[in-house]
């Protein structure tokens, strides 16, 4: 063991320099020599019918070079086979405000912007709706004609016997819990650079993607090119967290606009662009009923869930799905009944984020248990540890649970808290409260089924002794090229250092689903593994060639390969590389990883969704201070531990861990985004507040490791599972501080302060009720 | 170039003279003076405004000036905002408007952001400060040109709110702003610089400039405290500053300035009738009274109204109350950046 | 192809960047942002939103960490401005560069360079703050990955390192 073993406080980032020294090339940043200035018309109007559309006067503006509208796009497009419902620029009808209708790639930004200007837009306006139970009115207009009732997608799951479980709970209780929604936020605004060659007919798209493959793809569909005429590069990506986890319009416009100018086009949208883009967290209303026993054991759970999905299909039907099915998984529970809504809103789509459908649900569910605890007189701690599962095992909806380290994670935030000695005895306005979550590692079933594997990593040896990794991975900042370096130089027995890894370049290297879900760790790791351990195959056979020995007795560790049973007998890496090559020169090795069929769920309609070869799990403590007098909720320490099976990288698992809790602190306590009749409220970031250095608190990482049997060293996913723990966590903890309830989320002063005026009034009530008895 | 919102074509007018500023500004009235920018040039790329040319007057020396005669001290236009929430003499005589100005936006905008820039701020809403194709979308409000306000359709007025953090504390301290126009110089008390119209909140001629303030050190408790979601670079739900003196445990002296409720920084009327009582319970309600009657927040955020007044209200009770407490005399700000 | 007019009311810039001087015939109303990333090629200053609101344009300006999309390019006239690039010597990194790499301040890495030079401007006035003097400093800096925990770690390491 190389990087593995001992005490491992972990490795840097192998692009770790790049980003510290101003090198790292972001799309905005790259070579825009000759390039276009590419802009976006977006849609005045939240619901309309377009009755013409005249860019005669844009056209023939000076500088002008290209211009489209919906009647260039042919083809729609969508991340889902299903559900492909949008065009890259709207054809025939807009359905939220902001949608692209038309684009220009002109000579400089000014000639640019004035070509929009010079658009004419006349359009027939139909009823818009902005909120899910509008949307879905009996006398509703349609905002795609072939969903009535505005639904996208309605699922409705049962499983164990609910009406049976909810008869023998002591304490059955419901409530209704609104989340706001959220946006990824992710620092870098959403850029393109396409470039096309009319002379050769290829395409050279660079973009900010998380999928570099679906958007080679969905380039390859909606400009009705052949796919090998494309090549899609990554560059370095500024964060994602699900923004960019399918093909967005303003991409499919820069590289159509590339097109049709014959050249190269650059494509930067405004931060308000960037949000209008969205494909974020819904706004999400929840009813969840839960049954309890005096035991603290789970008895049903009934679950509805309506989730304001915007204009356009997206990740929809998935996330719908998610919010179901991640009800499972993280506790025993006998029976489970959930009804899930999907609806269309005029309103831009909504789509992935962080936690992906889970994190609202697990809020609502893990809030009403930490009440009705209370109201049972149970610790929270207790009733978790009291319908803890046992791996390995299945859940109802037939999810696959190989590892589980929970009972651990709730071990080691109570005693780092201080739980025990602390809870129940802060002053007045300090509280302590807790929550656990859990997210899968990688959908077990990819969205485009070919049969092809769910990862390939190819590793390349050559005459000087340098191992290269190919993977199509995109790496967003999560780390995951490190990772791959850490797994081959780990299976090889050389240093991270030796290794390299060129990823997302469709050119070179193999096609990758993206970064999404949490797959890259679980399944391109094993990839990894799989190349790296069929390349020592090799190595190991010519270094026994050389050595003269049997392959059973040679052992790779250390950069050296060694006879076991001769302990002086060994040459070096680069010398049985050197053996390797003769006869067949430059060593390229394959490694794939596939999730077998029984991972992929149950056979019902949607039980693919939320199966996964393996969940990390989380617990957390949040510690708040609350100001009574003016609502503010301030967030003193945070403990939590992940179970991510096995850090491969501790460094980068710590920071992963911290980035989620502090993302589900921003969206527990102030970040929305709200509309003013379909315009954006919140798309800047000063209106759109996400916590600066001053809000956010000391999060104390804890790693636990249950090792996973089937994860690369053991390993599962770690950038998602913390997320939604915070949330129920935070209003555990003001519960505590103040004795407030909060059933909405973001826990802004005015949402606290409401909160506190509604309780004041119950207790006055309560004291004359009291008076008059 | 690439980048998208870049500032409109202007000119850049560099005076080194007050006059010359001045004349500047009365040849042509649509230009801007320019200081610290923070505000100006984020809305000028939103398209808010285009003057043809930004007289920049941070070539003039004498703005730049902060020095203390007498019982005054006298700090010009440019000073920047850094500079008073960082000088030691303002945090000891002048402890609000420290407070005040450690409380502006984040650390860059407040080095670059200058006291009259911050005076001078413009009033903000939900309607107004968004891009040109929002308040396109919209349909333009009053203060973008349109024909009604988007927040009260009703009205014949803007209610955008007034965000400055200074002018509360200077009202609370009683200073007096100094203004240069053609031919000589003015004094105005701070409360008296302001209308209460979103669409002009100052009351400045187009040939006026701000170019000190005096504030008077008397020997009073001062302090200021705001309330906004985030900690840092975030416009106040609402700010409240006050000023008093306190002899032999009465009030003998009370001022209240608040921020953040209307479209001009307020002078709480009435406070007269707290003095010469001990600083109790029944006086901090009736202090909290006064604040919540005379403020009018509007739905210029998406913070509800009666959630800003009861801030204003809390804020006041609160810092009236500290301030009162025999070991407090200030309510001073973080010192942010440095030992 | 159509050429545009030339750009009207350029003037000639003399700036100090990064240690050297230099001449650029800028326009009045071009942002030092778009001058560091457009006319001088220095692409590691970032623009993460529509003005003032991120902090990922943040440079020091004579020492002073500011964002360099509220600062007209014309008036950093006879000024030294300073940028990541300018940050470390002859190929070695500088004590923050370093501690953000080893200490993961950097995951994406879209506000590193902003967030570093912010730190610099502290460290230069205060070479030995507070945790709350480090929270404080870098409040107009966001930064989407990192719950901000271990950017505050690398600026410390970086404190102990020394200079």
């Amino acid at each position: 063991m190389t990087q593995l073993a001992g005490a491992r406080a972990g490795v840097p980032l192998i692009d770790g320099i790049d980003k510290v020294t101003g090198r790292a090339r972001y799309t905005a940043d790259l070579d825009h020599r000759g390039a276009l200035v590419g802009r976006i018309l977006r849609s005045p109007c939240s619901h309309a019918q377009i009755l013409r559309l005249d860019v005669e006067r844009a056209r023939r503006l000076p500088g002008v070079v290209a211009i489209l509208t919906g009647e260039d796009c042919r083809v729609p497009y969508g991340v889902l086979p299903i559900a492909m419902n949008e065009y890259p620029l709207a054809r025939g009808k807009v359905r939220y405000r902001g949608e692209p209708v038309a684009a220009v790639a002109a000579i400089d930004a000014e000639t640019a912007a004035l070509a929009l200007s010079l658009i004419e837009l006349e359009v027939h306006e139909l009823p818009a709706y902005y909120e899910a139970d509008q949307a879905r009115a009996a006398d509703a207009v349609r905002i795609h004609d072939d969903k009535p009732g505005n639904l996208e997608r309605e699922v409705h799951h049962s499983f164990g016997d609910v009406a049976a479980g909810f008869a023998t709970a002591d304490l059955v209780r419901e409530t209704v819990i609104d989340c706001a929604e959220v946006n990824h936020a992710q620092i870098e605004p959403h850029a393109a650079l396409a470039e096309f060659d009319p002379s050769t007919g290829r395409l050279t798209m660079q973009s900010v993607s998380q999928v570099t493959f679906y958007l080679h793809m969905m380039l390859a569909r909606c400009l009705e090119m052949d796919e090998s005429r494309i090549r899609v590069i990554k560059p370095f990506v500024g964060g994602g967290f699900g923004a960019r986890v399918e093909v967005l319009n303003f991409e499919l416009v820069t590289a159509m606009l590339a097109r049709t100018a014959g050249g190269k086009v650059a494509m930067e949208l405004t931060r308000e662009e960037t949000f209008i883009t969205h494909r974020a967290r819904p706004q999400t209303r929840i009813r969840m009923k839960l049954g309890l026993g005096r035991d603290g054991r789970l008895r049903a759970c009934e679950c509805e869930v309506v989730q304001r999905g915007g204009a356009y299909a997206g990740y929809g039907v998935i996330t719908i799905l998610y919010a179901g099915s991640l009800l499972h998984g993280l506790y025993d529970l006998p029976a489970v009944r959930y009804d899930g809504y999907r609806v269309y809103a005029n309103l831009p789509p909504c789509g992935a984020m962080r936690g992906h459908g889970s994190v609202d649900t697990r809020h609502a569910f893990e809030l009403l248990l930490d009440r009705m605890a209370r109201e049972l007189g149970l610790d929270p701690f207790e009733v978790r540890r009291r319908n803890l599962l046992h791996a390995p095992t299945r859940t109802l909806n037939e999810l696959a649970i190989n590892s589980y380290g929970l009972a651990e994670c709730l071990d080691r935030v109570e005693a780092a808290s201080g739980w025990r000695t602390r809870r129940g005895r802060l002053p007045r306005g300090k509280g302590l409260g807790m929550a656990c979550s859990h997210y899968v590692s990688g959908a077990a079933k990819p969205i485009h089924w070919t049969g092809e594997p769910h990862a390939v990593v190819n590793v390349k040896v050559d005459w000087d002794g340098s191992v290269t990794a190919f993977t199509g991975a995109a790496d967003i900042g999560q780390g995951s090229s490190t990772m791959v370096a850490i797994a081959v130089a780990e299976t090889l027995g050389l240093p991270i250092e030796q290794v390299r890894v060129i990823a997302a370049d469709s050119a070179t290297t193999p096609k990758d689903n993206g970064a999404y879900s949490s797959r890259i760790t679980f399944m391109v790791g094993n990839a990894a593994i799989d190349a790296a351990r069929r390349l020592r195959t090799l190595l190991t056979e010519a270094a026994a060639r050389r050595l003269e020995r049997d392959p059973a007795d040679i052992d790779c560790t250390d950069g050296r390969f060694r006879s076991l049973s001769a302990a002086d007998q060994g040459i070096s890496f680069t010398d049985a590389v050197k053996a390797a090559l003769v006869d067949q020169g430059t060593l390229t090795v394959k490694g794939t990883f596939t999730c077998p069929p029984e991972a992929q769920g149950g056979k019902h309609r949607g039980g693919a969704v939320g199966s996964t070869m393996g969940f990390s799990y989380a617990a957390q403590v949040v510690e708040v201070s609350v100001d009574e007098d003016t609502g503010r909720v301030s967030v003193d320490r945070v403990w939590v531990a992940l179970d991510c099976g096995f850090a491969i990288n501790p460094l980068a698992v710590r920071g992963q861990i911290e980035g989620a809790v502090w993302m589900g602190m921003g969206q527990a306590l102030m970040e929305e985004t709200r509309y003013l009749n379909g315009m954006p409220a919140h798309a800047s970031l000063l209106e759109y507040r996400m916590p600066t250095s001053l809000d956010s608190p000391p999060i104390d990482a804890m790693i636990v490791e249950s090792i996973d049997p089937n994860g690369p060293f053991g390993a599962k996913e770690a950038s998602e599972g913390a997320l939604a723990s915070f949330a129920p966590a935070l209003a555990a903890a003001i519960a505590d501080a103040i004795g407030v309830d909060l059933d909405v989320l973001p826990a802004t002063p005015d949402r606290v302060l409401d909160a506190v005026i509604a309780r004041r009034r119950r207790e006055r009530l309560d004291a004359l009720a009291g008076g008059r008895r | 170039m690439t980048a998208p919102l870049p500032l409109p074509r202007l000119r850049l007018i560099r005076p080194t003279t007050v006059e010359a500023a001045i004349a500047a500004r009365a040849d042509c009235p649509q230009h801007e003076f320019l200081a610290g920018g923070t505000d100006l040039l984020v809305n000028m790329r939103r398209g808010l405004l285009a003057p043809p040319a930004l007289i920049d007057i941070t070539g003039i020396a004498e703005l730049g000036e902060m020095r203390t005669t007498g019982d005054r001290t006298r700090i010009g236009a440019l000073v920047p905002l850094a500079r008073l929430a960082e000088d030691p003499v303002i945090a000891d005589r002048h402890a609000a408007l420290q407070a005040a100005a450690a409380s502006i936006a984040a650390p860059g905008h407040r080095r670059l952001g200058t006291v009259g820039g911050n005076l001078c701020l413009q009033t903000r809403c939900i309607y107004f400060n968004q891009s040109a194709w929002w308040r396109a979308a919209n349909g333009a409000c009053l203060k973008s040109g349109g024909e009604v306000c988007h927040v009260a359709p009703e009205g014949t007025r803007c209610h955008a709110a007034f965000s400055g953090d200074l002018a509360p504390a200077l009202i609370a301290l009683d200073a007096d702003i100094e203004v240069a126009r053609p031919g000589g110089r003015r004094r105005v008390a701070c409360a008296d610089l302001y209308h209460e119209e979103g669409r002009a909140h100052l009351r400045l001629a187009a040939d006026e400039i701000v170019t000190a303030i005096e504030v008077p050190a008397t020997a009073t408790r001062s302090g200021y405290l705001k309330e906004r979601v985030r900690r840092s670079f975030d416009f106040p739900l609402a700010g409240v500053a006050i000023a008093c003196r306190i002899e032999g445990e009465r009030l003998s002296a009370l001022r209240i300035g608040v921020t953040g409720t209307n479209s001009r920084p307020l002078l709480i009327d009435g406070t007269d009738a707290l003095l010469g009582h001990r600083v109790d319970e029944s006086l901090l309600t009736a202090a909290e009274k006064l604040v919540a009657k005379q403020v009018r927040p509007m739905r210029t955020t998406l913070f509800p109204s009666n959630h800003r007044r009861s801030i204003a209200a809390a804020l006041t009770r609160r810092l009236l109350g500290t301030l009162a407490a025999p070991e407090t005399a200030a309510v001073r700000g973080p010192s942010t950046e440095g030992p | 192809m159509f050429e545009p007019d030339p750009i009207p009311g350029k003037r000639l810039l003399r700036i100090r960047l990064n240690g050297r001087w230099r001449e650029d015939a800028v326009a009045d109303d071009q942002l030092l942002v778009d001058y560091l990333r457009e006319t001088a090629g220095l692409t590691g200053t970032k623009t993460g939103c529509d003005g003032g609101e991120c902090g990922a344009c943040t440079v020091l300006v004579d020492d002073d960490p500011v964002p360099s999309c509220l600062t007209l390019a014309v008036r950093c006239e006879g000024r030294s401005v300073e940028t990541i690039e300018g940050l470390g010597a002859g190929g070695r990194l500088h004590r923050l560069q370093r501690a953000f790499h080893e200490k993961l301040g950097a995951q994406c890495g879209f506000c590193t360079p902003g967030m570093i030079m912010a730190a610099e401007g502290l460290l230069r006035r205060c070479p030995d703050p507070s945790e709350a003097q480090i929270r404080a400093a870098l409040a107009g800096n966001l930064c989407r990955c990192t719950g901000y925990v271990k950017i505050v770690e690398s600026v410390r390491a970086a404190v102990q390192a020394g200079t």
